[in-house]
């Protein structure tokens, strides 16, 4: 199967069937409400020559919408995260763990902490999940 | 003198009931700092190593530092220092709160006492003037009690109280301040006890001048921005240190069960931060000079385990009345917790000497009889509760666990030894070394026993803190590996540690940069000390504390994790993986500069100006 491009909508969709297609994340994220957006920072000597804005709909074990999107959508995701394109290249591909990243500032995030801590299973699945997914980097193309 | 420092410290000779001030040499200032530093350094100079830790020989000595009343970010805090009753090494204790700024308002930069008073006494200090004053009315109080009657005729005095149980000489006794802040750990609470020192209180409003004020505001200023920027501090103000609780379970931090069982999200979700701010949670509170308000103040309104408004369970504490002895009931943990202040116990060693007590009687080798009639079941809390009274009042069975975890083993016998985590008699703080191969080595190798404050190896191997400006750092370094760990926590101990000699709170050490803190301490000292000056600092300060203990009769065998820790878990985050203790020993002691009995090298320590331990060690 042919790699994706990374942070394109079919990349998104890539992702989205992955998420579905894994037999235990219905049970791991049934109590999760609410969106996630991830916002990468430009990066144009990496090939991202300007702000990338991806919005995913996750409700209760179900996936709703996932999309590559304009500024005002992803800012209106219950979750926003946002960092620069090398720092979530790191957390794709499990070099770097998300929050990790997120206690030493390499990413920062707009939401209730405390519901993200308290569903830390799910952030993870969601992350295990991603690196499966065949990604062709922009700064590998 | 150099700036940021009261100038004096205070010593008391409670045997005859008198006192005087002294100073300390610039120099000296200069290479120990503050804290338990310099308290080190002045138990080394002056006291008989070898004197029994509640003798009127062992002094208590209560130390500040630099930085402390600067109104800097997390510069509350005090160490308490002594020889340890349980474990008869080199002992201290930091704590957070009001005690410490007030202490240097009030003239002094640390108090050292010795001797034992004819009759319970507390030691006031108000504006500079010192009195011994009768305390026979306060024995027998607990440190709510204490607290609340020494303020009644003046509610600005800042206090520091032990309980029941440093009164009875319990082992694992704690000293409080104003009742929501401990020293807990080693006991000293006991050696307080045993000096019928029952209370300090200090009331100050000096203030205390700073080497470059302007620096001063630009490095203040440049702290007040980074903790606003910073996940670990808004994490902390929201969920306490509890915070670890979810975290925790999932990376094989946690231990469950006496050390036995390697996840329960059942328990972790029961006994988590979120959990604790939904429920219980009726403020936040902050010590002194603090952005960052991690303390929590929680209330229990109704049930077996209700409470009034007061100070909540640190994460220690959940997991050692929460997920060690199999409870899942917050509620439980937040009464426990208050009647351990209350008393005046370590939270950490109270509750792993229970969840020792439960592992015996689930497999027979204590009954019921031998329990005063306690049904030790994991996770019945409602015989924990008079257990935790009987432990701090010395009555039935909790005599044998007051000696602490590896005491009351060796006295109990039927191999319970191997049941207890500890190293050097301190029982381990609820992180666990297999899922993080390097706070093994922390453990092994800190010098008041397991510890998870001693050094910054809890906030650099779990990423909660990366300094790369200090030395080489990954990103993302994996838990349950033992190579490149010995380099971790070494760097990770050099900078830590200066938590402790300048006071300053070790998550404001993890939240601000190394530049920010370095360019604070010399605006307010002076000292102008470069990065690499306030590091080898830091390697004086353990190789000191570390000659200490050799002295004590500490060498290469006492460096090791227990049983326990050596036996892989089923399922977790750590399933499957323990710490290889030769490799991590090996190469820490070759970057330590260790020999092959576990003592400092001579070329080290005339390296770092120890050239009376290096005699004393050499002679």
């Amino acid at each position: 199967m042919a790699k994706v491009k990374a942070m394109t909508q079919e990349w998104m969709d890539a992702y989205k069937a992955a998420i579905v297609a894994d037999p235990e994340y219905k049970t791991v994220a049934k109590d999760w409400e609410g969106s996630v957006s991830l916002i990468v920072n430009p990066d144009p000597s990496k090939g991202v020559p300007e702000t990338i804005y991806l919005f995913q709909d996750y409700w209760h074990g179900d996936v709703g919408e996932f999309v590559v999107c304009d500024k005002a959508k992803a800012e209106s995701a219950k979750f926003v995260m946002t960092g620069d394109y090398a720092r979530w290249k790191q957390v794709a591909l499990k070099e770097l763990d998300a929050t990790k990243a997120l206690l030493q500032g390499k990413l920062k995030m707009k939401g209730d902490l405390p519901y993200v801590v308290r569903n830390i299973k799910v952030v993870n699945k969601v992350i295990d999940i991603l690196g499966r997914v065949d990604t062709q980097w922009p700064d590998e193309a | 003198m150099p700036r940021g420092y009261a100038g004096k410290f205070l010593q008391v000779h409670l045997s005859e009931g008198t006192w005087s001030d002294f100073k300390v040499d610039e120099a000296v200032l200069r290479d120990f700092l503050g804290g338990s530093s310099l308290a080190a350094k002045i138990f080394f100079d002056r006291y008989p190593l070898d004197a029994d830790p509640l003798s009127g020989q062992n002094p208590l000595m209560i130390m500040t530092g630099p930085m402390v009343a600067s109104g800097f970010p997390g510069t509350s805090r005090f160490s308490i220092c002594a020889k340890a009753p349980q474990t008869g090494i080199w002992g201290e204790s930091a704590c957070g709160g009001t005690f410490g700024p007030e202490l240097k308002r009030a003239g002094y930069d640390g108090i050292v006492v010795d001797g034992i008073a004819k009759s319970p006494v507390t030691l006031s200090i108000v504006e500079g003037k010192v009195e011994l004053l009768d305390a026979s009315s306060l024995w027998g109080k607990d440190v709510y009690e204490t607290t609340d009657i020494l303020r009644q005729e003046d509610s600005k005095l800042k206090v520091l109280a032990i309980g029941q149980a440093g009164e009875n000489l319990v082992k694992i006794a704690a000293i409080g301040n104003d009742k929501g802040h401990f020293s807990g750990r080693t006991g000293l609470g006991a050696v307080m006890g045993s000096k019928r020192l029952k209370a300090i209180v200090v009331r100050g409003s000096a203030k205390l001048d700073k080497f470059d004020e302007e620096a001063y505001k630009a490095a203040f200023k440049a702290a007040i921005a980074e903790v606003k920027e910073s996940a670990l501090a808004d994490g902390l103000h929201l969920m306490g240190s509890d915070a670890n609780m979810d975290l925790g379970m999932v990376n094989g931090d946690v231990p469950i069960k006496n050390w036995t069982v390697g996840q329960d999200f059942e328990l972790s979700s029961n006994l988590s931060g979120p959990t604790m701010r939904e429920k219980y949670l009726t403020k936040e509170h902050a010590c002194a000079n603090c952005p960052v308000a991690c303390k929590r103040v929680v209330k229990v309104d109704d049930g077996p385990f209700k409470t009034e408004e007061g100070p909540g369970p640190e994460y220690e504490t959940c997991g050692t009345f929460g997920t060690m002895l199999m409870n899942p009931d917050l509620a439980a943990v937040i009464k426990a917790n208050e009647l351990c202040n209350r008393y005046g116990m370590d939270t950490i060693s109270c509750g792993s000497a229970i969840a020792l007590a439960m592992e015996l009687y689930e497999k027979g080798d204590l009954t019921k009889d031998d329990l005063d009639g306690l049904d030790l079941t994991w996770g019945n809390m409602e015989a924990v509760m008079p257990l935790i009274r009987k432990i701090a009042h010395r009555e039935g069975f909790g005599d044998i666990l007051a000696e602490g975890s590896l005491k009351a083993a060796r006295k109990i016998g039927k191999g319970a030894e191997d049941l207890v985590v500890h190293v050097k008699g301190l029982e381990a703080p609820m992180h666990d070394p297999r899922g993080f191969h390097g706070m093994g080595l922390a453990y092994m190798m800190s010098n008041r026993g397991a510890c998870h404050l001693q050094h910054a190896v809890l906030a650099t191997e779990q990423g909660m803190a990366s300094w790369p400006e200090l030395f080489d750092m990954k990103d993302d370094y994996q838990g349950t590996t033992s190579e490149g760990k010995a380099m971790l926590v070494f760097n990770s101990e050099n900078y830590g540690i200066l938590g402790n000699s300048l006071s300053i709170c070790h998550y404001l050490v993890d939240i601000l940069k190394p530049e920010t803190i370095l360019n604070a301490f010399n605006a307010i000292t002076g000292f102008n000390l470069t990065k690499d000056e306030l590091l080898q600092t830091g390697m004086r300060d353990w190789t000191l504390k570390r000659g200490i203990n050799n002295l004590l009769g500490i060498t290469k065998k006492d460096d090791a994790l227990p049983k326990k820790l050596l036996t892989a878990l089923e399922d977790g985050g750590a399933a499957g993986s323990v710490p290889d203790v030769e490799l991590l020993r090996t190469e820490y002691y070759a970057i330590r500069g260790l020999d092959e009995r576990g003592y400092p090298v001579p070329e080290k320590l005339t390296e770092l100006g120890l050239n009376d331990l290096k005699n004393r060690l050499y002679a």
